[in-house]
Parts: C-alpha cells; structure tokens; sequence
C-alpha cells in the first residue's frame, strides 16, 4: 500500500513536472496528515525534493532540473513578455560577474577539484553567445545563465535569442548543409564564425572537459540541430526536448554530478 | 619575470578579457634578454582556453615560444586549456 502510494506520488510530481501538497491531496483523496508523512519518507529516500516554503512549498523530482521558465523564454518567437534579472546576463560583464557564483556549487557537493572546469565551461559556453551575437540578437541581447544542484547533480542551463550556430558559421564555411552540420563542426571541428580571427577552439574544449570524467555530459540544440557528449549527455538531450526547433537561439545544457 | 594571473580576476575565460590583459602585461613587462616570462596561476579559480590563447599568442610574438612558460598548478581548467590550444595549432 505504502509503496502503490509512493510510485503515485511520484509518477504524479513527475507528469506535472512539481507539485503541491495540496493538490496531492485533492488528486489522491488522502488526508494532509497521510500525504506530508509520504512526501517526508520519499524525501529521505532521495527520490524528491522539497522547494520553497510554507503554502508555496512544491515538491519536484529529485536530480532533474526545472527549465519551465528558461523553456518559456526561449522557446517564446516573439519578444519574452519576462525577462528575468536573476538569470538574464545582458552584457558579458554581467556573466562573467555571475560566474563565480558556480563556485559556491561546491558546499553542494561538487567537487572541488571539479569547480575550474565547470566554471571555464560554462564560461566558454555563455562567451560563445556574446562572441556570435555581439549587435546581432533577435531581439533581447544578452545570454539566459542559471544554475540548479538538485539530487548531488548540478545543471547548468545556457541559451540565447542570437542567430543560431547555422547563420553564424555559414560565414567561415558555407558549405555546411544544415543545423546539425554547423552544430557538429562547432563541437567538432576548429572554426569560427569570426574568421579570419584566431577563435574556434572553445566549444572543442567543452567538449572535451564533460567527456575526460563519468561523471559529466551536456547537449545543445540550435534551431533543429542537436548534439550531446559525454556520459550524461543524453540526460541532457532529452531535456532539450522540452526547447523548440524553430527557436532560432542556442540552448545548452551541461549536467555535473557529484559522485 | 613571474606574472600573476590572479591580478587580472578569478576567472580568466573571454577572448576580449585575454587581449585586454595582454596588453596590459605587455605594457609593464621588461624582461632581460634571455630571461623567461613565467605566468602564475596560483589564486586563480578558472582559466579557459579563449583568454589563455589571447594571452599566450601574444606574449609569445613578442618574446618567442620558449621564453613564455606557464607554471605548474593543480588547476585542472589550465591542463585543459592549452590542451586546447595546442590541438587548434
């Protein structure tokens, strides 16, 4: 009974993508007293995790992260109606100025030895939307940057309302057909959409930083292009799914475990 | 000549930070003839491979390859960074 229970609960907060106690309840039929000492045992058992407090507390899948608001953004072919402070970087002054914040991932459980790479990564990653963007966004300039530590893994989720990888390196190499070609030379190959500048090797050494460790991988989407690395990649890639291939913007998402 | 990173950030990642600092080293340093220019990561969080590249690329047309060393660290995103660099040449 308890465990027919649990796999409700579960499979409820996991369809709507977090939910409250309340509406646990209501769905369920169960007392407030039965659904808080559930929601208690399946908090220690690791499998979720609790947010926010009091009447706003929602109850999420432990180790997945919560993209809604990036996905709005994002995904929105207009102009976004929101544009939030905390995770839009305008300038690359400000995301360089945020970027110390991955740091403090480490009273997390990230390792410590593990902070220089997460941070030049996601350092290269948001610089690379500057570099490509620079006087070219479609409408809000600047880069989306948030990070969440949610079940000992970190995630960090990046994108932009730019010209996409395509548009930028069919400068340096207009022979690539589509944008899986362009997104897979990005990763892949040395290029850049500055040439004749010395660029192009930032992303090739993302890459090569989630797949020197198990316990690491990323995904990124442009436009209908999508590539992962590393172990973890897929993860990534399937949460990429949730992200429009008609938006014309990059998104990417790194994924650290802690273990 | 030793230079220490740590005095141009935390966080060295942006290819316009890399020039900047460049031609801020460039404009101080006076090494003697022969004398090698060490950089010193020690207190620096995080280094990428686009400031580095800035950096090294520079330093180098002015004072030759093998009198710009980078010191040794524990820093893994500097191990990583001239990986990188030394793949794209």
């Amino acid at each position: 009974m308890k465990t027919e229970t649990h796999t409700r609960i579960v499979d409820i907060i996991r369809k709507k993508n977090g939910s409250r106690p309340i509406e646990l309840i209501k769905e369920l039929g169960l007392s407030p007293q039965a659904i808080h000492r559930h929601l208690k045992s399946l908090v220690a058992s690791g499998l979720i995790e609790s947010r926010g407090r009091g009447p706003l507390t929602r109850y999420f899948i432990a180790g997945k992260p919560q993209l809604d608001r990036a996905r709005r953004w994002q995904n929105s072919a207009a102009e976004p109606a929101e544009n939030p402070e905390e995770f839009l970087c305008r300038t690359r002054d400000a995301f360089t100025a945020r970027l110390p914040r991955l740091a403090s991932f480490a009273e997390a459980g990230l390792k410590r030895d593990d902070v220089p790479l997460v941070v030049s990564a996601a350092g290269e990653v948001g610089n690379n939307c500057f570099d490509h963007n620079l006087g070219a966004w479609r409408d809000v300039p600047g880069c989306w940057f948030e990070a969440q530590a949610t079940g000992g893994r970190l995630w960090i989720c990046i994108a932009d309302r730019g010209q996409g990888v395509l548009r930028t390196l069919a400068r340096a190499d207009p022979a690539l057909a589509d944008e899986q070609a362009a997104l897979t030379a990005a990763f892949e190959r040395i290029i850049s959409g500055r040439a004749p500048e010395n660029r192009g090797n930032g992303l090739k050494f993302v890459r090569s930083v989630v797949g020197a460790g198990e316990n690491r991988g990323l995904a990124c989407r442009s436009g209908a292009g999508v590539v992962d690395y590393g172990r973890l990649g897929p993860e990534c890639r399937a949460e990429l799914a949730g992200f429009s291939e008609k938006s014309e913007g990059t998104i990417t998402l790194i994924l650290w475990s802690f273990a | 000549m030793k230079i220490r990173l740590e005095q141009y950030g935390a966080i060295l990642t942006s290819r316009p930070a890399g020039k900047e600092a460049a031609l801020a080293m460039k404009a101080r340093l006076r090494p003697a003839e022969g004398e090698t220019v060490e950089l010193d990561f020690e207190g620096v969080l995080a280094v990428g491979p686009s400031w580095l590249d800035e950096v090294l690329r520079s330093l180098r047309a002015d004072y030759g390859r093998e009198r710009v060393v980078c010191l040794p660290t524990k820093n893994a995103s500097v191990a990583e960074s001239l990986k990188a660099i030394d793949a794209a040449r």
